[in-house]
């Protein structure tokens, strides 16, 4: 197995992230400048408060919602459900227009409503939840995480990826699932949303250094979720499973 | 990073710090230097190479199955509820 042949890149998730993975091991110095280019363009000088209220809509409908399908797709993996992801989709461009005069232009406005996104996730949803996620991310983390810490070290890398290449889309969005909450949305903002840790840092509020082990951690959560289901798919493969 | 030690990818601690290491050379969080480290590195040790191409295939796994498109009907819902915020503001 080569470098080359094994990042492949959906065209929608190229549309999504264009300055990521294309740069592989040839120019990653690309990548160093994540940051700079996920934020917006410099826009036109607007004078946030003189705008009227059909400018400012306008100006809304035409910035922000642009990344409702992303936002959407957030909302997913949040919720688990379509009717929830909607509402909580709608709940958040409801705050984030009425908080629209707050937000100052040129700034990086989809780190902006991913803000808002997980706070009105967090406030409403995970409350409504009542599960005891918590209090078991410890527990479940432990073996999960010895697990994790065997699989780098076996040698069935090349036929898990051989399967891994070939996961239906539901196996992977049910590792990712399987993911404590706040390793999964860490995993997820940087790996799907190629938002930089300071980004991350700012979109769930915490400090960098624990954006950095949680997506340490929620990795090789993952990638160990993931060899699992590979190597259940290879194992079945041919049996007419 | 040296080039030489090898070896030491071999042992489960070692490789998970190696592993930390791809992750943030992919996420560009890593310096110039740092990153030359790391391309020289991934020439020389199999091991670790493996490991890079197993990440990258991970993330585009995870990009391609992540995309949803929401709705026809949510843009519209959204938009009248916002309609109504400014409606609701214009009287207070």
């Amino acid at each position: 197995m080569t470098g080359g042949d094994v990042v492949i890149l959906g065209m929608t998730a190229a549309v999504l992230t264009p300055t990521r993975d294309h740069a592989v091991r040839v120019d990653s110095y690309a990548m160093t400048e994540r940051t700079a280019k996920t934020a917006a363009p410099v826009a036109e000088e607007i004078d946030v408060a003189e705008e009227t209220d059909a400018a400012r809509r306008a100006r809304f409908e035409r910035e922000a919602l642009q990344y409702l399908d992303q936002l959407y797709s957030a909302a997913m993996r949040m919720t688990r459900n379509p009717q929830d992801a909607e509402d909580l989709v709608q709940e958040a461009y409801t705050k984030a227009y009425s908080a629209f005069h707050q937000y100052k232009p040129g700034t990086n406005l989809k780190a902006w409503l991913y803000r808002i996104l997980t706070n009105t996730y967090i406030n409403i949803y995970r409350k409504k939840q009542r599960q005891p996620q918590q209090a078991n991310t410890d527990t479940v983390e432990d073996w999960q995480m010895a697990q994790a810490a065997e699989h780098t070290s076996t040698g069935l890398r090349s036929a898990e990826a051989e399967a891994l290449d070939h996961l239906p889309d539901s196996d992977v969005k049910n590792a990712l699932q399987q993911i404590p909450e706040e390793f999964r949305l860490a995993v997820y903002f940087s790996d799907v949303e190629g938002f930089a840790y300071k980004e991350i840092a700012e979109i769930l509020n915490i400090p960098i250094g624990t954006v950095m082990s949680r997506l340490h951690r929620g990795r090789k959560l993952l990638r160990s979720l993931l060899a699992d289901y590979a190597r259940e798919r290879g194992f079945n493969r041919g049996e007419g499973k | 990073m040296s080039t030489e030690n090898c070896k030491d990818c071999e042992t489960s601690e070692e490789s998970s710090a190696r592993l930390e290491r791809i992750y943030e050379y992919l996420d560009g969080a890593l310096s110039r230097e740092d990153i030359e480290e790391v391309q020289s590195h991934l020439q020389a040790c199999p091991e670790c190479a493996s490991d890079y191409d197993l990440e990258c295939l991970i993330r585009s796994s995870v990009r391609r199955s992540c995309v949803e498109r929401a709705p026809e009907t949510l843009k519209v819902t959204i938009i009248e509820r916002i309609s109504q915020i400014r409606v609701e503001a214009g009287h207070e």
